[in-house]
Order: C-alpha cells, then structure tokens, then sequence
C-alpha cells in the first residue's frame, strides 16, 4: 500500500515537473528547431499555389487538387527534417524524456502547420476548391506520417539527423504509391469519383497508423543491439585507454 | 618494434595532373558502388525491373510495334531518376553533413575535382539503366509478332534521363548546400509530370512540349515507323547537351577554373541549344504530306501477299502479319456456307495518320465490297474484333452496310466470327464495349462498331455453348435464309435448332 502510495505521489510530482519542465523547454526547443526546413518546405508549397494565382490562370478543379496535394507533399517533407537532432547522442541520457522534448516540438510546430494550411487553401478559389474537410484530413494523415517516419528513424537507427532518408521514403512512397496502388485501395482519387467517401475513410486508417507509429516511436529506446548507439565522444576520450 | 625498410623507397609522386585524374577517377568509383548500393536507387531499379518483368509480356498483346517498345519505359525511368537526384545529391553533401570538408582540403584532390568525380559516378547508374533499357526492349524484339523497327534515339532518352536529374542532383549540391533542396527539387519535378501528363497534347505535336525529358504522346495508336517524326535524336542530343551543361556548371560552381572547362560548358549549351531548338521545330510539310497519303491512299505504299484465294495488303513493317490475318480468314469461311466459303476478300490495313500521335481517330468503313480493314495492332481483342469484321462483310457484302446490321443475320456474323476462336465466350466479351455476355452491346471492329440486341446476345451465347459440329451442317443448309436481309433473329433461332428470343429485334 505504502508503495503505491508512494508511487501516485511520485507520479503527481513528476507530471507537474514534466509540465514545468515543457513549459521552460518550449524557448529553447523553439530556437534550437530546424526551422529552415519546414519552411522551406512550407514556401515551395505556398509558391506551388501562388503560381496560378500570381498567372492569373484559373486552374481546373482536377488540377487545383493535384496542386493542393504537391504543396501538402512539399510541407510534409520539409516535416520529415523536424525530428533531427544532432544533439541526440548528449542528450540521451538527460532526465527529460525524449517524447517530452519531441512534444514539445510538436506544439511548436502545429500552429504554424494550421496556419500554413489555411493560408494554402486561401490560396485556392472557393469555386474550385476540392472538400476542405477530407483534404484537411489528407494533409494531416501525411504531415503525420512523414513526423512518425522521422520519429521512427531516430528511433530504430543511430543516426542523428536522418531527415534526408526520411523524405526520400516519403517521396518514394508519394510518387510510387498512386501507381501501385490496386484499385480496391485507391488513395489517390479525383474530385468528383464515386470511391471519393471510401478513400477518405482510408486517409482516416492511414493518419490513426501514423499517430499510433509515432506514440510507438516516441521514447527513447532503453537498450540498442549491437552496432547500434554507441555513445563516443567526436574525440574519442572516452574509449577505452589503447596503451 | 623497429620497422626496417629493405629497400629505400622510390618517390613516386608524377605530375599533379595525373595524380588528380587518377584520384578522381577512384573517388568516383567508389562513389559510384555507394550509388548504386543506396536504398532508394535499389528500390527505384527493383521497380523498373519489375515493371519489365510485369509489362514487357503483355506489351501490345504480344504483338508488339517497335516503333512504340522503344519508348515505353521512359515514363518509369523517371522514379530511378528521381532516385539517383537525391542520392546523388546526398552524396555530394556528405562531406558536409560529416565535417570532413577540412579533411579534404589537404589531399590530393581539389573541390573541383571532387564535383567531377561524383558526375563521373553517374556514368555505371546510367550505363545500368540502358543495360535495363536493351533488355526489355530486346525481350520485345525477340517475339515472334514483333514488327517495325526501334529509334537508337528514343532508347537513349532513358539513360540520358538518369544522367540528367544526376547532374542537377550534383548541380544543386553545389548551389545549395542544405539536404533539403533536392527533395523539395523532386517535388517540383513531381508536380511537373503530373501537370505535363494533364496536357500531353497541349501545344500540339511538337513545340515547348519537347523541353520536359520524357514526351509522351496521346495517342495509343501504332503508326508506321516512318510516319512517326519524333525528333527523337534531336531531343537525346538536347537531353545530353542539358545533362553535360548541368555537369560543367557544377564543376565551375564546385571553384573549378580555366579556359578548357570554360570552353567545354560553352560547347555543352550549344549542344543543348541546337538539340533544343531542331526538336521543337514543327513537323515538317512532306511528314504531313506522307501522313496523308498514308491514311487516304494507302495502296499506294502497301505491298500486297496472296493466301489461298484472298489477298492482303499491309505497310511494310507489317507483311509479316498477314500469315495470322489469313488464319483467321480461313477460319471464318470455312465455317461459312454458300459462295461465301471461297469469295476471294481483301484484307487491307488501314491507319489514320493525319493527326499524328496527337489524337486517336476512327477509320471510316470502306464501301468497297468484300474488302476488310484491319489494323495496326493484332493480338487480344484486336482478334475477335477483326474475325467479326470478316464475318460481317462476308454477311453483309462490304463494311459499311455491316456497321447497319440490325436483323437476325447479326446472330450468323457473331458464331462465324466466334466459334473457331480458341475461347469463343472469353472473345464474345472482349469483343463487346461492356465486357458483357447479356443484353444489348455495342460490338467492337477496327472500323465502325456493330449493335447487338438482348435477344441475339442470348442466341449466339445458346449457339456457342452447343458442339460447332452441330450448328456447322445447319448454317451451310440454311445460308441463303440466315444471310437474307430482314430476317429475323427468332427465324434464325428457329433455323439453327435453338430457342427463340421472346423480344423482337430493336436496334438502339
């Protein structure tokens, strides 16, 4: 009972650390964040958009979703770089977990993925404008994945900044997947096609395997097999001595 | 431990020069095995292969043109493409990303250097791609129903595709020092395909279209060789001249100098620029003038072979063909009765070039009688369709009073055309628009299409699934009456030994 007891204790103190801790994290996580790339990212596919716009032509409804889609595609790969960090061989050890400091990332990230997507679908006249509710569905379920691919990749490897890989995958997968994908599995359909319902209901199953990849992927793992992690330092001290 | 050098080593540094090249030349090897060793490259050539491996049977039926074979892998080269920007890219950046720039700097090989190495590891990934391209153009060459012929130039565009997005992957390193340009790079790309793809025929036949590395075309209609006029080799020395441009300008942004590399980038650009321009040019007066004559006259350019008591007519490329015309040909007669078992025809293919690759247009049904049109394509559907044309015209004398068939003789073209086929129901579906084998449809033939209604559908599916031992005698005892105008399906039903439709006959 004492131990119990004890636990619950220990676990209101260390939630209300974790939020003391997350709230204090959130400067320095916001100026160490690889902002470059989602904004990189982000730019490319507003400017995807703004071309017909700044044309002045007025693309068709089957375009202006091919369009929509390539911006999504843009801001999730410039996400894909968000999980880097070349500090994660330091910090492995430190009290404050992994998945505290990833989350952390995550609300600083959000609001500006919101706001980049509203001013996206701006971007795009309303009379041509494919279902904004399904599309948001669409951009949320790849935005997700790619945070999950780049989660799963610190994860399962040593590397700490394997956002490259990780957009490559998504690319691969992105150019790949609407031409091997049979038809009973179809993700990518046109405005206006009949499996258009049945499709969003996929995108739903693909962003609920990307939240539950990512919870998965989130701590850090306890134990790595051989090859894997080996802390060293870049000068090699901490080796054994060679004499 | 004390190391003794028996002999007095032997300085053999050469001529910086020499020692660059050949730095340059294992760096760029050994960065070639590490691209080719890269997952996405693996995975994008495990795609291309597969895709060989899943197309190349099928391709055309297995009958396939040439002239279409060379070109149809160009479309998936570009994922390897894709592929080997972002490694390639990768690559290039590696240095960067490990810190070991400063390392470099001391040895043998300058920045420039450098650069042209990881160009020069381009070449094996390339020179793999046309090894895939041979191969699966060579496996459709080697066929049996392979016609026509190949351009060197369309299979080259392939690989120079590789080398080009390589080239921009190594440009781009140098431009931009940051991972994540060449992935939002592909992006572009990726939305460039899929906006050329949306308007394949946008600017017609040729023009600005031509600048994209792969053109395809919007027409999967085969036309002969020569009537073609893809400025294929223009558009693989464009491709060459931009991939080398692309190359060279790396190598000068990478800090190389001097007046040779100044000349050769200068060289390079004329190389795009006149491979560009020629490409772009419009199709030329005596193309469109031999198109015409193709389409309208086409007599005048066929060679024409005699088998058994028909004679068949076809382009050049295709007189190896009329071997399988003529089986078919022999099939149906033989299962026909009355004069129509020995009416010499003529069979005569028949294309509409006029529009070029730019759109696919329906052959007009000849008036001529007891001649029969057939395509460029052969295989599959195109069997069926063709054996109902010769049944159709031997019914009903030419093709243009086929195409308003509308009576009881409809059943007698349909189980002449069908049942000498090796899988008569299979055909009787492919041969329909819907693929159905009940109610009315629309019945395919390389000219004008034929209607079936519900009630000859239901008659010729009866008359198919009985012994053609059977219906054979029937059809010869009664051809006057089952090919006579106006004569009803029941009547034929009744003729044939099979139940009548309860529907009158109703054309829609």
């Amino acid at each position: 009972m004492r131990v119990s007891g004890q636990v619950r204790v220990g676990g209101q103190v260390r939630v209300g650390g974790q939020v003391r801790v997350a709230r204090e994290l959130l400067l320095p996580a916001g100026r160490a964040l690889p902002w470059r790339s989602p904004a990189a990212g982000a730019g490319l596919g507003l400017l995807i958009l703004a071309v017909p716009r700044l044309t002045d032509t007025e693309p068709a409804p089957w375009l202006a979703l091919v369009l929509l889609r390539c911006a999504i595609l843009a801001h999730a790969v410039g996400l894909a770089f968000l999980m880097d960090d070349p500090a994660r061989h330091t910090t492995a050890t430190v009290p404050t977990r992994r998945a505290l400091r990833t989350a952390v990332r995550l609300a600083l990230i959000t609001p500006v993925t919101a706001l980049w997507w509203t001013a996206a679908l701006l971007l795009v006249p309303s009379h041509i404008r494919p279902p904004t509710g399904d599309l948001t569905l669409e951009a949320a379920a790849v935005c997700v994945l790619a945070l999950a691919a780049g989660a799963a990749a610190v994860r399962l490897t040593d590397a700490p900044a394997p956002g490259v890989s990780v957009a490559a995958a998504l690319l691969f997968t992105a150019v790949v997947a609407p031409l091997l994908l049979p038809d009973q599995w179809a993700l990518f359909v046109p405005p206006g096609d009949q499996r258009w319902g049945v499709a969003h209901e996929r995108w739903a199953g693909v962003l609920a395997g990307a939240v539950v990849l990512w919870g998965i992927c989130l701590p850090e793992p306890l134990r790595r097999g051989p090859g894997a992690l080996r802390l060293r330092s870049p000068c090699g001290t901490s080796d054994p001595s060679r004499t | 431990m004390t190391a003794v050098l028996d002999e007095t080593p032997v300085a053999t540094h050469g001529t910086g020069r020499r020692s660059s090249w050949s730095a340059a030349l294992a760096l760029a090897l050994f960065e070639a095995r590490r691209l080719l060793l890269s997952l996405p490259v693996l995975l994008a050539f495990a795609v291309y292969v597969a895709w060989i491996v899943w197309q190349t049977p099928d391709f055309e039926d297995g009958y396939p043109a040439l002239q279409d074979a060379d070109r149809a892998g160009q479309s998936t080269l570009l994922l390897v493409g894709l592929a080997v920007l972002v490694c390639v890219n990768q690559a290039v950046l590696r240095a960067k990303r490990r810190d070991t720039e400063r390392h470099f700097a001391v040895l043998v090989l300058p920045g420039p250097w450098r650069t042209g190495a990881h160009a020069l590891s381009l070449v094996p990934v390339v020179v793999l791609t046309a090894v895939c391209t041979l191969a699966q153009f060579g496996w459709s060459a080697l066929r049996s129903g392979a016609v026509g012929s190949g351009s060197p130039g369309e299979l080259l565009v392939g690989p120079l595709t590789v080398l080009l997005f390589g080239a921009l992957g190594v440009l781009l390193a140098r431009l931009v020092a940051s991972p994540i340009a060449a992935p939002l790079i592909t992006v572009v790309l990726i939305l460039m395909f899929f906006v050329a793809g949306g308007f394949p025929a946008g600017d017609g036949e040729r023009g600005l279209r031509w600048l994209t590395p792969v053109v395809t075309e919007a027409s999967s209609q085969t036309l002969p060789a020569s009537l073609l006029d893809r400025p294929a080799a223009w558009h693989a020395l464009y491709l060459a001249g931009l991939a080398l441009t692309l190359a060279l300008l790396a190598v000068l942004a990478g800090g190389g100098r001097g007046w040779m590399l100044t000349a050769a980038t200068a060289g390079a650009v004329a190389l795009a620029v006149t491979g560009g321009v020629l490409q772009c040019a419009p199709v030329g007066a005596d193309t469109r003038a031999a198109r015409e004559r193709a389409s309208v006259s086409p007599e005048k350019l066929q060679t024409c072979v005699r088998h058994g008591s028909s004679t068949y007519c076809a382009f050049p490329d295709w007189t190896a063909r009329t071997d399988s015309w003529a089986d078919v040909v022999h099939d149906v007669q033989s299962s026909a009765g009355g004069t129509a078992r020995t009416q010499p025809l003529l069979v005569r293919q028949r294309i509409d070039a006029r529009y070029g690759l730019t759109a696919d247009a329906a052959i007009e049904p000849s008036s001529t009688p007891h001649q029969v049109t057939v395509g460029t394509a052969w295989g599959g559907n195109r069997v069926p369709e063709f054996s109902a044309a010769v049944a159709a015209v031997l019914v009903a004398g030419d093709e243009k009073a086929a195409g308003s068939l509308c009576d009881g003789r409809m059943v007698t073209v349909m189980w002449l055309a069908l049942n000498r086929l090796p899988h008569p129901m299979t055909s009787l579906r492919n041969v329909r628009l819907d693929d159905s084998v009940t109610g009315s449809a629309i019945v395919l033939s390389p000219t004008n299409p034929m209607s079936m209604t519900a009630g000859q559908t239901d008659v010729v599916r009866e008359l198919l699934g009985r012994p053609a031992g059977e219906i054979t005698p029937r059809v010869r005892a009664h051809w006057a009456e089952l090919t006579a105008p106006k004569v009803t399906t029941a009547h034929v039903a009744e003729l044939l030994g099979v139940a009548a439709p309860k529907a009158a006959d109703k054309c829609e």
